[in-house]
């Protein structure tokens, strides 16, 4: 059967040039970058070409891109590593997170908070995306203190009001971090418009290698390794850099950015083709976060009168629609969503189903998934 | 050709069932019922997804080309069976999880998600066989009598049974594993599984102990012989089942039993072999897969899992099914289910409430307790 991939926040097939430009580091030029000899020279050559090439794409310098192994590990060095860094007074470091945060900022502030490493603080999100300032400023009135929200929320494609936010954490003098693993490519950023401290993004949401990711850490933030080793990344991430990895991800971040204007109008477009489509084929359907600025590469709805969202996912794929619902688990056991919970509080009876798109998605793609939303919502509402 | 939910366990048993379907060409899809965490603590509990049984139900899914997916039932088999299982041990009775498990939660939770995807039938890897006619549908003992698992399946509802089908009933297990190994599928020589699933280190008194905490079923008590007669203690109840000999000590002049367990005093009732003889039995929660037997019946009861059926005469029939049986049976224990067959064809059962030694029957010459 003709299957049809509508899940580009899940993850993204690597791009033909991001693959061409990773060949070479994977066999001829193998050597580490921390050698003496010409093969170490080669392959670190790569890597610092890389971490310029990944810098410019954010307005960022050299020295302020740390490359690390993934999203996830970004988000756990930028929380942790500030903690750590931070733990050396007597008072209780702040971490403020937005309550629709990925796991890997959700989790790495629990963790933190249940050893005792932080205070942490959870700000409401309201459906339109919007967080109180109010609460942004006294959450940081005792310092040090950290504020972590993401860019672009993973599940609803909602826009959150990060400048605002650093403005207000930067002004009050704390710290500033955001997950921008669904921004960039997506939402204009140059870190020199904004005044985060620190950036977490991974290159497999940009057509770029799994495994791979960056932290931006602006000049004269303070920040201790979450890993034990040598003194790779300036000592924040040791380990032999994949430098494959590095060039890949470097640039599909270019690529990105650069098509960013023309790409983003043209996933807008498909994703309003969708959103005015599937009103009309399923009956009381909601557009979750439907008031708030939105990525263009997202489109989340609730479906009305469906017990078991997780059925539903089952029953796209069987129709041949590949979608996510909240975030799903190792073995695909659907959980209910914190953000979903966030929103539209935890007796939400909607099931949500996230639509995302990608450089391979064509309006016939919009069309199908719309047709089989349609019979499928039918169906899970009589059975 | 409608489309068929196989419940894939991750054992050889549904891995073959799902293959066979698949082979036969039919539109298959597998699910893992993912029923519990081996950790409780939530933080924790995330890991369970990676529960070896979804793995390899995956892997074999992967193999055979058809599509699966995880149901996550775990709040419908906590209620329903683990609960159950706890409850059962703190009024002193021997629980059956399996049985539990089967007619309450998987069937029920297949059918009524499987729907949602489109699927009329239900496929399972349990030994049993399924004879669907137009006047309805029968189960019937598998193939292969020393993996026969119809005793786990009265608990059925009668109305899910024309939908059900299980490919591995005709096939003896080394036939199962053998076509396993030919498919080449990863779980062609996966051990059997023997525990119950939900206490996977065997000792089902640590989970008695997390989730009662103290309870009269966890502290000690006398072990006393029917006259009355307190011959030792015991550390609590919950640990005994009828027919147990192991923990009750020794210096007895003759062995002795686990007769009966009595939550209302905490005293485990022991006596001798003959003691143990029962020949009335009780039940409750009756599940018939087909109109219910008129009293007078005779049919054969089969009182565990394993154990050799007996003939039953069905006495009466109302909120509770007496049965008398033809010969007297050692350790008819509450908790556990009567499972009544005509020849191979599984008519009903139920949970083992009572069992009593009646007096003055003709073939026993052992004096009545």
């Amino acid at each position: 059967m003709d299957a049809t991939y509508l899940d580009y926040a899940a993850t993204t097939p690597l791009r033909e040039e991001v693959a061409a430009a990773m060949a070479p580091f994977a066999s001829a030029t193998f050597g580490n970058p921390s050698s003496v000899h010409r093969w170490g020279r080669a392959a670190y050559a790569a890597l610092e070409a890389a971490r310029a090439e990944a810098a410019e794409a954010l307005g960022a310098k050299p020295a302020e891109i740390h490359f690390v192994r993934g999203g996830t590990e970004s988000d756990n060095l930028a929380l942790l590593g500030w903690c750590d860094a931070h733990a050396a007074g007597t008072a209780h470091p702040t971490l403020a997170i937005s309550a629709v945060e990925h796991h890997a900022v959700l989790e790495a502030a629990e963790s933190a908070g249940n050893r005792g490493a932080a205070r942490v603080v959870v700000l409401p999100v309201s459906p339109d995306g919007e967080v109180d300032l109010d609460r942004v400023r006294l959450a940081v009135e005792k310092k040090p203190a950290l504020v972590s929200v993401m860019w672009v929320n993973n599940e609803t494609g909602m826009i959150l009001p990060v400048p605002e936010i650093a403005a207000v954490v930067v002004a009050a003098g704390g710290t500033m971090h955001t997950d921008a693993a669904q921004t960039l490519g997506k939402v204009a950023v140059d870190v020199r418009d904004v005044p985060v401290h620190l950036l977490s993004a991974t290159g497999h949401k940009l057509h770029g290698p799994k495994g791979t990711g960056l932290l931006f850490v602006r000049e004269g933030t303070r920040l201790s390794p979450i890993l034990h080793g040598g003194g790779q990344e300036r000592g924040l991430r040791p380990g032999t850099q994949d430098v494959a990895g590095a060039v890949g991800l470097a640039r599909a971040l270019r690529l990105a950015v650069e098509e960013r204007p023309l790409e983003a109008a043209r996933l807008t477009g498909l994703r309003d083709r969708l959103a005015s489509a599937l009103p009309a084929a399923v009956p009381g359907l909601r557009i979750n976060a439907g008031g708030a600025p939105r990525a263009p590469h997202v489109l989340s709805v609730g479906i009305p009168g469906v017990k078991d969202g997780g059925a539903l996912l089952m029953a796209l794929d069987i129709e041949g629609i590949a979608v996510s619902g909240g975030s799903a688990c190792l073995s695909g056991a659907a959980k209910r969503s914190h953000v979903m919970a966030a929103l539209y509080g935890a007796e939400d009876p909607y099931a949500a189903v996230r639509f995302s798109f990608g450089r391979a998605t064509e309006p016939r793609d919009i069309d199908r998934a719309v047709e089989a939303t349609a019979r499928v919502a039918a169906r899970l509402r009589t059975a | 050709m409608s489309r068929i939910l196989v419940a894939m366990s991750g054992g050889v048993d549904s891995s073959v069932a799902a293959a066979l379907l698949a082979e036969a060409g039919h539109d298959v899809v597998g699910v893992t019922m993912k029923t519990f965490c081996y950790s409780e603590t939530p933080a924790q509990s995330k890991t369970c997804c990676g529960l070896d049984g979804i793995t390899d139900a995956k892997r074999v899914a992967d193999a055979i080309g058809i599509p699966h997916y995880v149901f996550d039932v775990e709040e419908d088999f906590t209620r329903d069976v683990i609960d159950d299982f706890v409850r059962e041990y703190a009024q002193g009775r021997t629980p059956n999880p399996c049985v539990r498990c089967n007619g309450n939660t998987k069937f029920r939770d297949l059918m009524a998600r499987g729907r949602a995807l489109g699927c009329e039938r239900i496929a399972s890897g349990h030994y049993v066989r399924i004879e669907h006619t137009s006047r309805g549908s029968t189960l019937l003992r598998g193939g292969d009598a020393q993996k026969d698992q119809a005793y786990f399946l009265w608990g059925l509802p009668a109305d899910l049974l024309p939908r059900l089908m299980f490919p591995v009933g005709e096939l003896t297990k080394s036939e199962v594993r053998a076509r396993a190994r030919d498919l080449g599928l990863v779980t062609a020589d996966k051990p059997e599984s023997q525990e119950i699933c939900f206490v996977p280190s065997g000792d089902y008194k640590d989970l008695l102990k997390k989730r009662l905490g103290t309870h009269p079923a966890l502290e000690p008590g006398s072990v006393v012989r029917r006259s009355g007669e307190v011959v030792g203690e015991h550390r609590g109840y919950a640990g005994f089942t009828v027919g147990q000999r192991k923990g009750l000590g020794g210096g007895f002049a003759e062995p002795l039993f686990v007769l009966e367990v009595r939550p209302e005093t905490k005293e485990v009732v022991v006596g001798t072999h003959d003691e143990l003889l029962q020949d009335e039995v009780v039940i409750g929660e009756a599940n018939w897969h087909g109109a219910p037997p008129p009293a007078g019946s005779s049919l054969e009861v089969q009182l565990r899992h394993r154990a050799s059926p007996v003939r039953a005469t069905i006495e009466s029939l109302g909120a509770q099914v007496t049965l008398v049986l033809d010969e007297p049976r050692a350790a008819v224990t509450p908790g556990q289910s009567a499972v009544l067959f005509d020849g191979d064809r599984l008519v009903g059962g139920g949970r083992i409430a009572a069992a009593a030694r009646r007096a003055a029957r003709k073939h026993s010459n052992l004096s009545p307790s």
